[in-house]
């Protein structure tokens, strides 16, 4: 009798276990969105539409234009890998006069807060092919600095990597354009934050620099491009 | 409901293809493969089908006239035993729908899920597509981190083109079926009754399963090769596996290759348990030679096919240049970080949480048991080789440590399970613990 129980409760705590299972991982909800959802719309809920990876938009057009190349594809989107393998085909050669750009900025550009002595940006840019200009956000209407401005990146043993050291000598109008054209690529990189330095600045002076915006040059132009396909910010370009 | 159609189907067609030769080698009385369970049949089946497939795309042989060979293999089998081999003896395991109901609620989850991880969309997926398209191995040079083992991504591209050729997720569900299958295999080595062990590999799924395990990486199938090598390790320790060993080497030399092309790590792990096995059993000259040769031919393999294919050796991901130049503040720095970072992922790993205070209980409270030194001598290579590699990989470890170390440490998670075991199967009487069962403990 005693043995007829242990089994039966044996049996009940894993059918509950089972049913755990299911309800934790919503898998009744999950085999409902199987048949009603196909597997390409499940593809582009997960990996985006012209978001994120955008695989949405590349299957579609790979579906619309029939490639029988690779495209050359280029996501400015920081948080995610090249998501060229949605499309990808072994049997394809890769065509980089067929571009296809994906969450495409209309500026490129890093902003940096003042952090000690020098200047921070968390946020990281790629394909970019150099600097374009600097604005100063100042809380009064100017500043002058004659000193250095140095731009770098920093490894785990504390050596910088330059990405652009210059004098500078100017009287800085708050939010105005100061042109550099700076050519580099060293700027690319999704995983270091960069710095500004500006050397020889009092504390005083540092004070009344709220931020400092760099804009970047786009490695890839729209308008040297035909657009044949756009939607928001994806494009598919040649 | 095709597709729901056609993940049953992946999964039946899996079941199948694992339940052949061995199943079919079994009839005779004096046979020792009886002494395996089930669950152990399949595991050798697999390891079996896996280093046909390893050889099969070493040599760019067309999947499709290895699954028509398999097929063959098994039908010649079936009639050169026909006289012997009775369909009507085979009798339905209704314990086996445990873990083939949880094969089928994984892969629910996998069809849905569907997105992939970081890696697999740089390079996992590609390596699986290249097998997809029926590219050739050497191929594989063109494709991003060329020096990382495919075979993951073969076993992948395999199951994804049979039997329906259609979505990839099918060929993940493959991940799944071993992932399951692992699991349920070393809770037998527990001496507790049926319904007990099968609450145990339930909640041992509970513990470790989430969708980004099968979201195309590759560390699911350390975990479970490592699963199954444990369980087989586990048999050395068994006096009535003793007449056996000669074939338990044999299945784990096959285990120990497939860790090898299964990720870079895996040779590591390999050697880490070729070796605890070697120093913690008394093995008879026979084995000992067969274990060495066997395990040096696996290494001399996969140093011999990366040359023979030129595979380049991807120096960007590691920096030993620049970390060879020992400073010993840096050194400190590193070790510091290294373990703070442990600590952080132990604690997100239940595994660990679980089976480390066991370990040390065991260690402690006990006379040390051999399968105990076993554990605790692979513990000690696991960690030092976590140390070592942050230590040289890389300049700057923090980077490395974040994108991987939470990975690299599940893979061995499973190992540690032996803990459990150990204490259950040794000592839960001590305690006067009545499970459902009243099992009798016997010692080893």
């Amino acid at each position: 009798m005693a043995k007829k129980f242990n089994k039966n409760l044996g049996v009940l705590i894993i059918i509950f276990l089972i049913l755990s299972f299911i309800y934790n991982h919503n898998l009744f909800r999950k085999l409902y969105n199987i048949f009603v959802m196909n597997f390409e719309s499940r593809l582009t809920i997960k990996h985006g539409y012209c978001f994120r990876e955008s695989v949405g938009f590349l299957r579609m057009l790979k579906k619309k234009y029939k490639f029988n190349f690779n495209p050359l594809i280029v996501n400015y989107e920081d948080a995610v890998p090249n998501s060229g393998w949605s499309v990808y085909d072994n049997y394809n050669k890769t065509d980089k006069n067929h571009k296809i750009l994906l969450n495409y900025p209309k500026n490129l550009s890093l902003h940096f807060k003042p952090l000690n002595k020098i200047f921070y940006s968390g946020g990281t840019v790629k394909h970019s092919n150099g600097i374009s200009n600097i604005i100063f956000n100042l809380k009064d209407k100017h500043i002058r600095i004659d000193s250095k401005i140095k731009i770098y990146r920093k490894t785990f043993n504390e050596q910088e990597i330059i990405i652009y050291e210059e004098n500078f000598h100017k009287l800085v109008i708050n939010k105005q354009i100061i042109p550099i054209e700076f050519k580099t690529k060293k700027i690319n990189s999704i995983f270091k934050p960069t710095f500004i330095e500006i050397s020889n600045l009092s504390n005083n002076q540092i004070e009344k620099i709220n931020s400092i915006i760099v804009n970047l040059n786009h490695e890839f132009n729209l308008k040297d491009f035909t657009i044949i396909e756009k939607f928001n910010n994806c494009y598919y370009v040649k | 409901m095709i597709e729901i159609i056609e993940i049953l189907i992946q999964v039946l067609f899996i079941l199948f293809i694992i339940s052949f030769p061995i199943a079919l080698l079994e009839t005779g009385k004096k046979s020792k493969i009886p002494t395996f369970s089930l669950i152990d049949k399949f595991s050798i089946n697999l390891i079996f089908l896996i280093n046909i497939l390893l050889f099969a795309s070493i040599l760019n042989i067309n999947s499709k006239y290895i699954l028509f060979s398999y097929v063959i293999l098994i039908i010649s089998l079936y009639f050169f035993k026909f006289r012997k081999f009775n369909f009507k003896s085979i009798k339905i395991n209704y314990y086996f729908l445990v873990p083939l109901s949880f094969i089928i609620l994984i892969s629910i989850d996998i069809a849905h899920e569907l997105y992939f991880a970081w890696d697999t969309q740089v390079h996992w997926f590609l390596k699986a597509l290249n097998f997809f398209q029926n590219q050739k191995f050497e191929n594989l040079n063109d494709l991003p981190v060329s020096d990382y083992p495919h075979l993951g991504a073969y076993i992948w591209s395999f199951f994804w083109k049979f039997p329906s050729n259609s979505f990839e997720y099918l060929g993940r569900i493959t991940y799944a079926f071993i992932y399951t299958l692992s699991i349920f295999s070393i809770t037998e080595c527990l001496r507790v009754n049926l319904h007990e062990k099968i609450i145990f590999a339930i909640l041992l799924v509970f513990l470790t399963y989430n969708y980004e395990l099968f979201s195309g990486l590759q560390d699911v199938l350390v975990f479970s090769v490592i699963l199954i090598i444990t369980k087989f390790a586990y048999y050395f320790f068994e006096k009535k596996f003793i007449s056996n060993r000669l074939q338990l080497i044999l299945i784990l030399l096959g285990a120990l290759n497939i860790l090898c092309w299964v990720k870079n790590e895996g040779i590591f792990y390999a050697f880490f348990l070729f070796f605890c096995i070697f120093i913690t059993n008394n093995l008879t000259l026979k084995n000992k030679i067969t274990l060495v040769t066997g395990s040096l031919i696996i290494i001399s393999l996969r140093i011999f096919i990366f040359n023979f294919y030129d595979t380049t050796l991807d120096t960007s991901f590691y920096e030993f240049g620049k970390t060879l130049n020992i400073e010993f503040s840096l050194i400190l720095q590193k070790i510091k970080i290294i373990t703070f970072y442990l600590i952080i992922y132990f604690s997100q790993n239940p595994i660990y949480l679980l089976t480390m205070p066991v370990l040390i209980y065991i260690t402690f409270k006990y006379p040390l048991k051999n399968i105990t030194k076993f554990v605790i001598y692979f513990l000690i290579l696991n960690f030092s080789f976590i140390y070592i590699i942050y230590l040289f990989m890389a300049v700057e470890v923090e980077v490395k440590i974040r994108h991987n170390m939470l990975r690299l440490i599940f893979q061995t998670s499973g190992f540690y399970f032996l803990a459990i075991i150990i204490l259950i199967n040794n000592y839960a009487h001590l305690f006067k613990i009545k499970l459902l069962s009243k099992y009798k403990i016997k010692k080893y």
